[in-house]
């Protein structure tokens, strides 16, 4: 025998219970939430039809009871019902974001082929010419391609010390390449190399001071990366002496890309800042929260 | 037969130093006969050396400060057999094949670079063999043969060019960035941050994301300077980024408003403007 079949009655009432407490607690939040022009509304067609159908005490109550739970409980549950929406919209929100994020990331100064063909190149020169030289571009390419390779750089924040190796290593292999047309100098406060800092925005920051900056200049110049820190905030600064931001020609998908995860990140409390010094060339500077890593 | 034991000559052009000194190396074994008479480090120099020199080939590089190497191009192919050097296979090669135009790519494949150093001996030859023959005959139609093809070379490169300009830099006729005086240095403004500009007074008010800033552009220079389809003129003294546009409200008197995407201000649309929204 099956135990549901062992006192139908029962049964039946646990059903009906279950059926009435569940309609009621729907009667409860339509009637705390709902405006009170439509409430009113609705009371009168309650109130005449249950008048029609000889229900009257019961249609009466109805609507008092309406009006209690309006009054005592409406704001509550109100706010009780946009708290748990709220809380939904805003998991599924930081989620989007994040992947958003992990996404743009990827995107960030990918590997130009380019780049990568005539960096084998010179590797290749060095060889028969001077193999303690292609030993070191070699090694810094090495360690370029293992921050820079999106499958398998990581993601989301990485730190600031890792973060200007890479570029550092990046920049040793353009000097090779240009020589005497490209100098550089990167200098970090003490203790800020743990610091937080996104992936491949300095990066970005320094291919495009070769790119549009130095290597369109004949005679080349020279970068600069400085870190420090700036109360709690952390300020990372790229500045070169080339030639400078073509004021017609619209920024591009590097910076947007930066600007778009540090509003992700960080919301209102990080910025990307571009300057062009009286004496020429570009500054591009990067605030954020100072966060140890 | 005389003519064809001369050794040819070359002109090697690229900006990087290592880069010249691995054509010299790659051609010294492909090509031992190869004679490279000059280096150059730009378009410019390369047009200098090569009128100087006059070298029988022109290995350039496509990537350089100054002129690059398919502008420069343009000037060389007169004179002498262009090879166009690239570190990548890009937008050109697949014209340059096309074209039958000659090329390498770095790094260098020791088999197909043979088979470049054949066709372009076998070529030099052609060459020489026709000036042999002009001196003596046949001095107009050669002439014209050599006339053709280089125009031919001409447009060629006019196209690829024209494609590499439309991937490599965009049209630059609008004003894209903004300059605003802040301490001893320029901020520059990117037009895809800014939300509106305002006029105020003597100046104008620049409204990005993050920050307002002052400059002394009125609101009809920037109107002539920006791209229409960026920025609208919605009112006598406000321009607005089309993309930073949420809606179009009434208020109370009837007027039309114009909500900011992320922003609590509204902005006032005149009635001059009022079309801009009809379609909204």
């Amino acid at each position: 025998m099956k135990p549901q079949n062992d006192n139908p009655l029962l049964h039946a009432v646990l059903n009906v219970t279950e059926v009435v407490s569940v309609l009621w607690w729907k009667f409860f939040d339509w009637a705390a939430v709902t405006a009170w022009k439509a409430l009113a509304a609705v009371s009168v067609i309650v109130l005449i039809l249950g008048g029609f159908i000889g229900a009257g005490p019961f249609a009466v109550m109805l609507v008092l009871s309406a009006i209690l739970i309006k009054s005592v409980a409406g704001g509550k549950r109100r706010a009780e019902i946009a708290a748990t929406e709220a809380v939904t919209r805003a998991d599924v929100e930081s989620l989007e974001r994040r992947l958003l994020e992990a996404q743009m990331a990827a995107l960030q100064a990918q590997i130009e082929p380019h780049f990568l063909f005539n960096t084998l190149a010179l590797i290749g020169q060095f060889i028969a010419t001077d193999p303690k030289r292609a030993a070191e571009v070699h090694a810094d390419l090495i360690k370029y391609l293992r921050a820079a390779l999106p499958q398998i750089r990581q993601e989301g924040t990485g730190q600031l010390g890792q973060q200007l190796a890479l570029s550092q290593a990046y920049l040793n292999i353009m000097r090779a390449r240009m020589q005497e047309r490209l100098s550089y100098d990167i200098e970090i406060e003490e203790g800020l190399s743990d610091a937080q800092f996104p992936s491949m925005m300095i990066q970005t920051l320094v291919e495009n001071a070769i790119k549009h900056g130095l290597e369109p200049k004949i005679e080349g110049g020279s970068i600069r990366i400085a870190a420090r820190r700036q109360m709690d905030e952390l300020w990372v600064e790229v500045s070169d002496n080339g030639l400078g931001l073509d004021l017609h020609i619209a920024e591009g998908m590097g910076l947007t890309n930066i600007r778009q995860r540090l509003q992700i990140l960080y919301g209102s409390k990080a910025r990307l800042i571009i300057e062009t010094p009286f004496e020429g060339g570009a500054r591009f500077r990067i605030q954020l929260p100072y966060l140890q890593g | 037969m005389m003519v064809d034991q001369r050794k040819a000559t070359a002109l090697i052009v690229d900006d990087e130093a290592p880069m010249r000194d691995y054509l010299r190396t790659v051609l010294a074994n492909a090509w031992p006969e190869l004679i490279i008479i000059g280096e150059a480090a730009n378009g410019i120099a390369a047009i200098e050396e090569a009128d100087q020199l006059k070298p029988d080939l022109i290995f350039l590089d496509i990537r350089m400060p100054g002129k690059n190497g398919l502008e420069a191009a343009l000037e060389l192919t007169r004179q002498s057999q262009v090879v166009f050097v690239t570190a990548y296979n890009e937008y050109a090669v697949d014209a340059f094949d096309r074209g039958a135009v000659d090329y390498l790519l770095k790094p260098v494949d020791p088999e197909r670079l043979q088979k470049t150093v054949l066709r372009l001996q076998e070529r030099l030859a052609e060459k020489r063999a026709q000036t042999a023959t002009t001196n003596n005959v046949k001095v107009s139609d050669d002439e014209m043969n050599h006339a053709a093809q280089s125009q031919q070379m001409k447009q060629l490169l006019q196209q690829i060019m024209a494609q590499q300009l439309q991937q490599v830099a965009p049209p630059r006729q609008y004003l894209r960035w903004i300059q605003a005086s802040v301490g001893n240095a320029l901020r520059m403004i990117s037009t895809n941050e800014i939300v509106f500009f305002r006029s105020d007074d003597k100046y104008t008010l620049v409204q990005t994301d993050q920050a307002e800033y002052l400059i002394r552009k009125t609101l009809k220079e920037l109107e002539d300077e920006l791209d229409p389809d960026e920025f609208w003129r919605i009112h006598r003294s406000t321009l607005v980024r089309v993309t930073a546009i949420a809606e179009v409200t009434r208020d109370f008197k009837g007027k039309q408003m114009l909500g900011l995407k992320g922003r609590s201000e509204k902005l006032e649309i005149s009635r001059n403007h009022a079309y801009l929204f009809q379609q909204m």
